[in-house]
């Protein structure tokens, strides 16, 4: 009862920070929506009104070149009182985007996966937070809240894919499916969380059920059923927006990046100073050197499923091709989850700089850069190398963090000493 | 992170043997003594499949990926028929002549037998076998249809005759029978194709000799027409294609030079001109220049008798208080001349290129510049001191003209309005130097004929430049191997070759006007070819700067793949040799 008001508590607190943040400062929400930081191309809430506005027209949102989103998007939110004038609706509908999400985190938290999993039990298991810090932990992370002002779309992907976590790590097959195909139906690159999340499901269902499922007719059961809600999702969109050319829009323009305006990403500078006959090959590059991640991942920790999938998360914020602080939002608030390997993590410190210095000086580069002339692209793609690096160095770090543990339970009279690689 | 991933443990507990820097030999024996405890099969092959699952990535997505990626697409082109269209093997330009021989006085056998021996006389005449004139008998106005033609040779030919003014005759001579003055002459129309032989009936050649001096009268007119025509175009097949240098016989070097000079005066072939008319004075008079109506009285004509060739567009200025540039010798005055002169040397220098708003090109075609230069009162008469002439041409760029404020009352004066009559000089000048700059042969006096010569002229030489193109292409096409060449290049290629072959055709059957045309579509599409962006794009990209490419990205991702894949390879064949 007492975790309940205080989960109330909780959320009544973060829903109030954010309402107040849109009533008392009505500039902020387009203020923040039109840095590169938050809103890229493919996720902006400009772009998505301009989708709105075509589709309530009765033009394909399409056809200016400008709407990269899913179109599922543009009928719920042409529900919505035009937030132009009214934006209370909108606001109102991002708060709770956040707070579902903050539900589907603690419910992670919850089921405690990431410190003990049906073949692995981590010998700090003991050393994790509560489930209300880590709700909090992601309802007062600045960088949610101004992700939640910007009311960029990709909110939505990280609630979904939140919840697929969640549902997976509750063995809810049905749920964690269709989470995770509206996640990739809104994004594409979470169809590659699919494999650790099947396995952790899997894991969860193994230890749920007395007769363990045949293996490979569950992996089958779960591809088809992802296919099916997949192929139902596109083909609904084929039907509202009356052909395919939808699918060249969002996924094609996430594929080829033909528009390349600044982000905190890598891609970008890169492709701009890229030569032409070049460009396709690199961008086959790029986008397998994202993907190769998840077999290797998934192989090496196979015993620990949603680590890998945590780690993923991590993974996508530095190498899709349109990263926002949103994206880094999602890896930063499920790494709370990773309690246990903090006093095995070597460079926290340098970690936890290395973002915060980001934090403030990209915006300050990107304004020498843009607004002032007195600075060059080099000045904020320097920034978005560093704060790439930082999210790298976090990431490397968990994943050697990870490996001690195995090593710890795999080899219990080497803990707490040094360890060298050979 | 790769490298994490095979982190394993050592026993060792000595703080000196971590990775920044090499332990002293006793602690490496120490190390060295204690081994790592055996691997597990399981984490071997864990390790074993991380590997793999990385190389998998790499072979079949990543190999097909740059495959498909980085390939050339180069459409076929045909070389040979190229290569062969600048050889001349596949088109020998030819330029049979049609002349319409009009002798509405004489019976038609004597017609044609004189129309006959003349041929024979031309013939003899003729240096220049692609160039022929084949004289043939018109039907007189009023003449009865079923009059027999020399010359024809086929049916289609007949059809024209019945029109005496066909585009595709070159001249009519008109047999003018006369009583007096001195027989036979020749008199060449200024502004018509024909020329008009005036001969007494007693110099009808006899229909049993085999030449007159009436026929030698005649062909030697004809030839002397056609002399810089043929020269001409001598010239432009001897330097533009070796395959024809061998029939040219006589062309005198300083003939050549001549036709040299002309030609790097005027402008290339464009199907559309530019042409700006300028005023430039020194100071605030003359304001307003009658322009318009000069230009239509003085010059639309003569641009209408061009519009088979090229077309214009106009454009007029007046730029005031516009000065010499600060580098050019300022006018002298010379006593003897009693006027201001401008050194024959510095001419090059008089138009102030860095001030005078005259662009270089507006829109499409090129431009031709004409300025009149009104002087300061105080500096006229402004004249060229050597010949003390006022005007001057610059090679394929425009003319100069300066107009010297007329004397009244003994002191020169400017007027505020150039009147009509006051430009009418300066566009004579406009003129002619207009003339030269489009490369309008200087003889023969009519000018429809030296327009059809230009005709010939240009039809032929686009012909050769688009040829030389196509073979341009077809060379860098071999020598290129690694630079895309686009569908859109092929097309180009295909349709300047058949525009070429019909731009020949044309030229054999004596249809000039469609043979300009034609020419004119396959210069474009040779242009268009040779110079498609797409193409360049990697000309100055040889294969070693490709390891610049791939190696900064690439180099350091395939290191620890193929390190892990060596390792792993050592370890299975230490494996197979234990077996044994």
């Amino acid at each position: 009862m007492a975790i309940d008001q205080q989960k109330a508590l909780l959320f009544g607190a973060a829903a109030a920070v954010r309402l107040l943040l849109f009533t008392a400062f009505p500039s902020l929400p387009n203020l923040l929506t039109g840095r590169v930081e938050i809103s890229t191309p493919v996720t902006s809430f400009k772009r998505l009104q301009e989708g709105v506005f075509l589709y309530t027209h009765n033009v394909s949102p399409y056809d200016g070149g400008l709407y990269h989103q899913a179109p599922l998007l543009l009928p719920l939110f042409s529900l919505l009182p035009n937030p132009a004038y009214h934006p209370f609706a909108t606001n109102v509908l991002y708060t709770i985007v956040d707070l579902l999400g903050a539900n589907a985190l603690m419910q992670i938290a919850e089921t405690g996966q990431t410190v003990s999993s049906r073949l692995f039990t981590s010998p700090r298991k003991d050393l994790r937070w509560s489930s209300l810090a880590i709700g909090a932990s992601f309802l007062f992370n600045p960088f949610t809240i101004a992700t939640c002002i910007a009311r960029p779309t990709s909110a939505l992907t990280n609630l979904f894919v939140l919840i697929a976590m969640a549902k997976a790590s509750q063995g809810a097959s049905i749920t964690f499916i269709l989470a995770l195909s509206f996640a990739s139906y809104l994004s594409m690159h979470p169809i590659l969380l699919f494999p650790p999340l099947l396995l952790l499901c899997y894991n969860m269902r193994v230890t749920k059920a007395r007769t363990p499922p045949n293996p490979w007719a569950y992996t089958l059961s779960h591809v088809g059923g992802l296919a099916l809600a997949l192929v139902a999702l596109l083909y609904t969109s084929a039907l509202l927006t009356g052909s395919w050319e939808f699918l060249a829009a969002t996924y094609g323009v996430r594929l080829l990046l033909p528009d390349l305006t600044p982000n905190v990403g890598l891609w970008w500078y890169f492709f701009t100073e890229m030569f032409d006959s070049f460009r396709e090959f690199f961008l086959g590059v790029f986008w397998l050197h994202a993907a190769s991640y998840v077999p290797g991942l998934t192989i090496r920790l196979r015993k620990q499923p949603l680590f890998v999938a945590i780690t993923l998360t991590g993974i996508f914020a530095v190498f899709q091709p349109y990263p926002s602080i949103a994206d880094a939002t999602l890896y930063l608030s499920l790494v709370p989850l990773l309690r246990h390997l903090f006093p095995l993590m070597r460079y926290t410190f340098l970690a936890s700089s290395a973002i915060l210095y980001t934090s403030f000086l990209g915006p300050a580069f990107y304004y020498l850069w843009i607004y002032a002339g007195s600075g060059n692209a080099n000045f904020f793609y320097a920034i978005t190398l560093v704060w790439s690096l930082g999210l790298s160095i976090i990431i490397g770090d968990s994943l050697f963090a990870a490996l001690r543990d195995e090593l710890d339970v795999e080899r219990p009279e080497l803990r707490g000493k040094e360890v060298r690689r050979i | 992170m790769s490298s994490v991933r095979d982190a394993n443990a050592s026993s060792n507990t000595k703080p000196a043997a971590n990775d920044s820097h090499s332990p002293p030999p006793i602690i490496k024996a120490a190390i060295a003594k204690k081994q790592p405890p055996p691997e597990t099969s399981e984490s071997v092959w864990t390790r074993r499949w991380v590997i793999f699952s990385f190389w998998a990535v790499a072979i079949f997505l990543g190999l097909p990926v740059w495959w498909k990626a980085t390939a050339i697409y180069r459409a076929e082109l045909p070389l040979q028929t190229m290569t062969d269209w600048a050889d001349g093997k596949i088109c020998k330009p030819v330029f049979p002549l049609r002349i319409a021989v009009e002798a509405p006085a004489l019976p038609l056998q004597d017609a044609q037998h004189l129309v006959r021996t003349t041929q024979h006389a031309l013939d003899d005449l003729n240096e220049f076998s692609a160039h022929h004139l084949r004289l043939m008998l018109a039907a007189a106005p009023f003449a009865n249809a079923s009059q027999e033609t020399v010359g024809t040779t086929n049916d289609n030919t007949i059809e024209p005759f019945r029109v005496p003014r066909d585009k595709d005759i070159a001249l009519s001579i008109r047999m003018l029978p006369v009583e007096s003055g001195s027989t036979p002459r020749s008199e060449l129309q200024q502004y018509s194709p024909a020329l008009d032989v005036y001969y007494t009936p007693n110099q009808i050649p006899p229909p049993s000799s085999t030449s007159s001096p009436l026929a030698t009268f005649i062909a030697n007119e004809l030839h002397k027409v056609f002399a810089e025509e043929q020269a001409t175009l001598a010239h432009l097949l001897s330097t533009t294609s070796t395959a024809h240098v061998s029939k040219i016989k006589s062309l005198s070097p300083e003939f050549s030079a001549e036709l040299e000079r002309q030609s790097t005066r005027a402008f290339k072939y464009a199907p559309t001109y530019h042409l700006t008319f300028s005023l430039f004075s020194p100071t605030s008079v003359p304001s307003d220049w009658e322009i318009e109506s000069a230009l239509q009285q003085y010059l639309t004509p003569l641009l209408e008798s061009f519009s088979s060739i090229s077309n214009f567009t106009v454009d007029t200025q007046v730029q005031l208080y516009a000065t010499f540039s600060p580098s050019m010798r300022q006018p002298e005055f010379d006593a003897e001349l009693n006027a201001w002169t401008l050194r024959k040397e510095d001419l090059s220098g008089f138009i102030n290129a860095a001030e005078w708003p005259l662009s270089p090109s507006i829109g499409i075609g090129p431009t031709i510049n004409f300025v009149l230069y009104v002087p300061d009162p105080s500096q006229s008469p402004l004249l060229v001191k050597e010949n003390g002439g006022n005007s001057w041409l610059v090679p394929q760029w425009g003319g100069v003209r300066i107009l010297n404020p007329t004397v009244s009352g003994g002191a020169p004066s400017t007027p505020a309005k150039l009147d009509k009559e006051a430009l009418a000089s300066a566009m004579h000048t406009f003129s002619d130097q207009l003339f030269s700059l489009l490369g309008v042969p200087q003889t023969p006096a009519s000018l429809p004929l030296r327009l059809t010569t230009l005709t010939r002229v240009r039809a032929a030489s686009l012909v050769f430049s688009a040829s030389s193109t196509l073979s341009a292409l077809a060379r860098l096409y071999k020598a290129l191997p690694s630079i895309p060449i686009p569908d859109t290049v092929a097309k180009s290629v295909d349709l300047t070759t058949a525009h070429l072959q019909l731009a020949c055709n044309d030229l054999r059957e004596g249809r000039f006007q469609g043979a300009l045309e034609n020419a004119r579509v396959a210069e474009a599409e040779a242009e268009k070819a040779f110079f498609e962006r797409s193409m360049v794009g990697q000309v100055y990209f040889p294969d070693e700067h490709k390891v610049a490419v791939y190696l900064p990205l690439l180099g350091p991702v395939a290191v620890p793949l193929v390190m892990a894949a060596l390792k792993e390879l050592k370890s299975f064949l230490v494996w197979i040799k234990r077996r044994e």
